[in-house]
């Protein structure tokens, strides 16, 4: 057996131990992570029930919005805690959830695991290292922004003829929404008829994408599922970073990172009423 | 008479009722004389514009769209201008970085006393837009090319 893979037995056995000796104490009422079922990972809850199952536990190399179905498990169980197994990105991602009234942060419980350093360097991630980490290591940063430049640099017609181009491939599969962390919308506007004719592609140009990307605005934690689920390589990532990045700049929030900021789009006037109950 | 080639550039404004479609009704009675391309539409408060009436206003092919409200700390809803200018300063930038020029998207705040400031912001707004040429938007041909590509 190599280091490597050592490596990797060393971090599966800690996060076993760690989701066993939760679930033995009540302290959860089930675990939501990846199981192994033949060679593919999938989501899978663990509960006090299926422990025996945690033996097949898995980090999975490639990620899972894993929160998008902590969702519906909690919109059943209100009053449950559960856990969650979570890379960085994710823990964004349940951080703004929770602002956004979908999740109790009391009722979560993370799970941290750290990402290998290929999947960092393949995510060009800003920063992979979730609060709560119970696996791995925490992994180095790698971030680049070069991509959102380059098109920043370009002139209006350039942009404009480049997403075009990019934006002209959209099959209108939907599945950046689907697989987007943060998207949880029970009725979604991209559906609405009046705005998106059905049974029409590319969608409107570039309405379709600037809609979507509006509603990114506050909300995108720079996950790259998007990007990664599209299946005509839309640099879509690039288009959402853009819209964190001046979310950034003119609202000074980047969502994710602030636990304890209410999201400056969400509030009502300049901060004395809030649209949150 | 100018030529008549003249770009004549169609904007679409989004007046607030209580204060900048008060103003573009006095600017009116003051008998101003200002560009026929700005075509206002009322809605109750600036925060009624959606991002997505803009994207819209955009995508039917208007070349400018204007966002016009009541001065901050004189909506009549108290708090409608703050959202405002929020929404439009996000959909700025974001309109810019997918080449439609920032320019084309402006936020006015106009008091119902002020119907020298609608007619004068309607001339240099229209102006503006006239020197940035007709909305890229236009010129996609993505209808006839996603049919192209079927056929």
């Amino acid at each position: 057996m190599n280091r490597l893979a050592r490596e990797l037995v060393h971090r599966m056995e800690a996060l076993k131990n760690k989701v066993n000796e939760l679930l033995e104490s009540g302290g959860i009422a089930g675990f939501l992570g990846l199981r192994n079922f033949g060679t593919e990972p999938f989501p899978f809850l663990f509960t006090r029930d299926t422990a025996a199952e945690v033996d097949k536990i898995t980090t999975g190399a490639v990620r899972y919005p894993l929160s998008k179905i902590l969702i519906r498990i909690a919109a059943v169980y209100p009053d449950a805690i559960f856990g969650i197994m979570c890379r960085a990105c994710d823990e964004r991602a349940i951080i703004e959830l929770c602002k956004n009234s979908k999740l109790r942060s009391d009722k979560v419980i993370t799970i941290g695991i750290s990402c290998t350093d290929d999947l960092v360097q393949a995510c060009k991630c800003e920063n992979p290292q979730p609060s709560n980490l119970v696996s791995g290591e925490a992994g180095k940063k790698e971030f680049d922004r070069s991509d959102v430049q380059k098109i920043a640099s370009m002139t209006l017609e350039q942009r404009f003829d480049f997403w075009t181009e990019q934006l002209g491939k959209c099959i209108k599969c939907y599945g950046c929404r689907n697989i987007c962390p943060v998207c949880f919308c029970d009725v979604c506007t991209l559906e609405d008829q009046p705005l998106v004719k059905r049974g029409e592609i590319p969608p409107e140009l570039p309405s379709f994408h600037l809609t979507r990307a509006y509603h990114m605005a506050g909300r995108c934690v720079d996950c790259g599922l998007c990007e990664e689920a599209c299946p005509v390589d839309i640099p879509l990532r690039t288009l959402y970073r853009r819209v964190r990045e001046s979310v950034k700049e003119l609202l000074d929030y980047l969502p994710g990172e602030e636990r304890d900021k209410v999201p400056p789009i969400q509030v009502l006037g300049d901060g004395l009423f809030e649209i949150r109950d | 008479m100018e030529s008549s080639s003249r770009f004549e550039p169609k904007i679409i404004a989004f007046c607030c009722n209580w204060c900048s479609y008060a103003g573009a009704d006095l600017a009116g009675g003051m008998r101003l004389k200002y560009s026929a391309n700005i075509i206002p539409i009322r809605v109750m408060c600036s925060a009624r514009v959606s991002p997505h009436f803009i994207i819209r206003a955009f995508q039917e092919g208007a070349d400018g769209v204007l966002v016009a409200g009541c001065h901050i700390g004189d909506c009549h809803y108290l708090k409608g201008n703050y959202i405002a200018i929020k929404r439009v300063a996000i959909l700025r930038d974001l309109i810019d970085f997918l080449g439609i020029s920032k320019e084309r998207l402006r936020l006015e705040w106009i008091a119902g006393s002020e119907g020298d400031k609608y007619a004068r912001v309607a001339d240099e707004f229209t102006e503006k837009v006239r020197s940035l040429g007709p909305s890229p938007i236009k010129r996609i041909p993505f209808r006839e090319k996603a049919v192209a590509m079927v056929r």
